[in-house]
């Protein structure tokens, strides 16, 4: 009787809690058929009481969304495919392969992760512009490809694999390009999962460097896009809210893929078996 | 499932990246060579003129971008208008947020050729700016005929901006509220104890509690700290322009003011909101203060509250000035382009500055006092309520230059420990006083205040 009371409390807690972490978002999603002027009314409600789609039929001509929108989704998924498929081929030599200096490198890896972004950007900025790579996608992928987060993360997981699973594939005639991929890859499921969600939230919703990197409208991030509707007095809170809406679409839809796996992954990562 | 899902991405991935990757080949229009120099157009203009037949680099193509943080379209209008006219000149506008735009100017300003020939300017940030800066091709004597405070912004005998309109503060009121407290047009006050009497008028309490303030500045007092205290005569910088003084008797007088309008006048309360604005848009307050940006905000968030404009009250039947005054600019020239970007950019600036209706446009636009003299009597900019407020006095406002960003905060938080934290009102104002004089100490900022016509007046 005790421990059912007690349970009963525990998911009374967890649903006040879940309602006040969701309650904003649902607030958002709401206010979005708002006008801005019931949005910024004394009286609040949280459904919309002049129900309006303004917001979102007048984003597209407010700033190019949809070719905003497309040019994030693709980078999004190019970089978190290759920070996935680096930082399982570093994660996979780093764990299961003896070299002189092995350590060394890995020191140096997790290193990067030490050093804040900020700290490097003006010099990165002068890089690539000298590199002649300044409005190009090139510039927003190269940076990010290679992660020190995603190779400490599958270095773990790697790590945590039999050897003698390894060297009975060896055994078979399996050389190291399809242990790799045929074995390393598929067991590292959960771990990929998680560096892809990741990955892929950073990359989305990272502002200031694909900013001072693109200059063309054409090519231009959604990150980008969403700080216009901060004006420099005002901020249009309608068009606001309806862009991310809709800019959260393809992080649902990446989470809803993964997320099975995603809590065993960051749990694998990060203990050492 | 797993694999599936892995391969579709990579697949994905690969066609995506060999699309995107690398600079696309744009076919973006560069113009036509342009070969009649003669294009029967009249010279526009008062002093600032533009005689628009001739051509630029000798007719051939020439593209330029023009950076800006605001309007598009609106002044994309300006640069179509010139394309008209030089069809071998082509204006890319490129349109940034505000928040990143000076993080990214100065560096895309280090491009050269390939960075922005033309970009918009806040004198704020003329010392991020100045060292990329080509000045105006253009007389100075004329830009001073033509613009009021084109003299302010002289460095070195040179200018490498000026003001296209001023933004100032004035005082928005409710006009229902006012009605339904029996005021009328003739209860408009011109003085500050005037002021205070409507304010309580308009002032509503139920069971003791306050309903509708009659006069709120929450979020404001420090805005208003920065210009009233010249109605007495004193000015925040010293004659050398490079030491503040916050601590004389206008700046002490101004706080006591309005400390007493809450805290005897009972016209407003520190706990009444965090921000005036939204308290008027809401119906809270029956007048706030605030600067022409108001109008915009007012348009988009509340445009059912009907209201009118007065300008701010005045300590003395003739103050020294009524309050301060900032300057929206007109574009700067990167001197780091092509010569050829450079002379088109050049002669961009002289139709720009020659070209009053477009002037007028954005000044309609921000609800900013035009700079331009021939506009100053614009009936349709009149109509303005913020525009119209400030029209009777306007060469009576002050500007101190670009407001240092420690002179504000601190006079912020000065005020915030006046409001809340019961700190007196000598000993708040003297913390910061202190703070800034140190904090100015390492920069080689110089008010303005000495070129104001008045200057020669102050205490």
């Amino acid at each position: 009787m005790k421990k059912q009371t007690l349970r009963a409390a525990l998911y009374i807690v967890l649903a006040v809690v879940g309602i006040i972490t969701v309650l904003p978002f649902v607030w958002m999603i709401l206010s979005s058929f708002k006008t801005n002027e019931e949005i910024s009314a004394l009286h609040q409600t949280l459904l919309p009481q002049n129900f309006t789609l303004e917001n979102y039929t007048s984003l597209q001509s407010n700033f190019n969304f949809l070719q905003y929108f497309g040019n994030s989704v693709m980078i999004a998924v190019i970089v978190t495919v290759l920070v996935v498929y680096i930082s399982c081929l570093c994660g996979f030599v780093l764990s299961k392969y003896e070299f002189k200096g092995k350590n060394l490198i890995f020191g140096f890896v997790m290193m990067t992760m030490m050093i804040p972004w900020s700290v490097t950007i003006i010099s990165r900025y002068t890089m690539f512009m000298k590199s002649g790579l300044l409005d190009s996608y090139l510039s927003l992928v190269l940076p990010v490809m290679v992660s020190g987060f995603g190779i400490f993360m599958m270095k773990q997981d790697i790590s945590s694999m039999p050897d003698e699973l390894l060297e009975a594939a060896r055994i078979d005639g399996a050389n190291e390009f399809r242990i790799f991929h045929q074995i390393v890859l598929p067991m590292s499921k959960n771990s990929i999962s998680a560096i892809a969600i990741f990955q892929f939230l950073w990359v989305w919703e990272d502002y200031l460097w694909p900013y001072l990197m693109i200059d063309s409208d054409k090519k231009q991030l959604l990150a980008v896009g969403l700080t216009m509707f901060n004006g420099r007095y005002s901020t249009d809170y309608g068009g606001l809210f309806a862009a991310t809406v809709i800019s959260i679409v393809p992080v649902i839809i990446v989470y809803t893929i993964f997320q099975k796996r995603f809590v065993a992954g960051v749990a694998a990562g990060s203990v050492k078996g | 499932m797993f694999r599936k899902t892995m391969a579709m991405l990579v697949i994905i991935s690969v066609i995506a990246l060999t699309c995107a990757c690398g600079k696309s080949e744009t076919t973006a229009y560069k113009g036509e060579t342009d070969t009649n120099p003669d294009k029967g157009l009249p010279v526009m203009g008062e002093n600032v003129t533009y005689d628009p037949n001739h051509l630029i680099n000798d007719g051939k193509t020439v593209e330029l971008e023009w950076w800006l943080w605001d309007a598009p379209d609106l002044f994309g209008s300006i640069a179509e208008e010139f394309e008209k006219i030089h069809p071998n000149v082509t204006i890319h506008v490129v349109n940034n947020p505000w928040d990143g735009f000076w993080t990214k100017l100065p560096l895309a300003l280090q491009k050269g050729t390939d960075g922005p020939t033309l970009f918009n300017v806040h004198n704020s940030y003329q010392h991020l700016l100045l060292t990329y800066m080509a000045p105006y091709d253009i007389d100075v004597k004329d830009l001073e005929t033509d613009f009021f405070t084109a003299k302010s912004h002289e460095i070195d005998g040179k200018n490498y901006y000026v003001d296209f309109g001023i933004m100032t503060g004035a005082m928005y009121y409710n006009k229902e509220m006012w009605k339904a407290a029996g005021l009328t047009e003739e209860d408009i006050p011109a003085t500050w104890e005037e002021f205070r009497e409507v304010a309580k008028k308009l002032t509503v309490e139920e069971d003791g509690k306050l309903v509708q303030a009659g006069f709120n500045y929450n979020g404001d007092f420090e805005n208003l700290m920065q210009g009233v205290p010249y109605q007495y005569g004193n000015t925040i910088f010293d004659e050398s322009g490079k030491v503040p003084s916050l601590t004389q008797e206008g700046q002490l007088k101004a706080a006591q003011m309005f400390l007493d309008m809450y805290e005897k006048d009972h016209v407003g309360d520190k706990d009444f909101g965090t921000d005036a604005a939204q308290s008027f848009g809401q119906g809270q307050s029956a007048m706030v203060y605030k600067w022409g940006h108001f109008y915009g905000y007012m348009n988009t968030n509340y445009p059912q509250i009907e209201y009118g404009t007065f300008e701010v009250p005045a300590a003395t039947k003739d103050p020294f000035a009524y309050d301060r005054y900032n300057g929206e600019a007109t574009p700067g020239i990167n001197k780091n382009a092509a010569p050829e970007q450079i002379e088109a950019a050049q002669d961009f600036i002289r139709f720009y500055l020659a070209n009053t209706e477009k002037q007028k446009e954005l000044c309609m636009n921000y609800s900013l006092f035009p700079a331009n003299n021939t506009l100053r009597e614009d009936t349709e900019l009149q109509d303005n309520p913020a525009i119209q407020a400030v029209s009777a006095h306007i060469d009576n406002y002050i500007w101190p230059g670009p407001m240092p960003a420690t002179l504000a905060d601190n006079l912020k938080i000065a005020c915030q420990d006046m409001m809340y934290n019961d700190t007196p009102i000598e000993k708040a104002l003297k913390t910061a006083e202190d703070i800034v004089k140190v904090d100015l100490s390492n920069q080689e900022f110089v008010s303005s205040e000495n070129l104001y016509h008045r200057y020669s007046e102050h205490k």
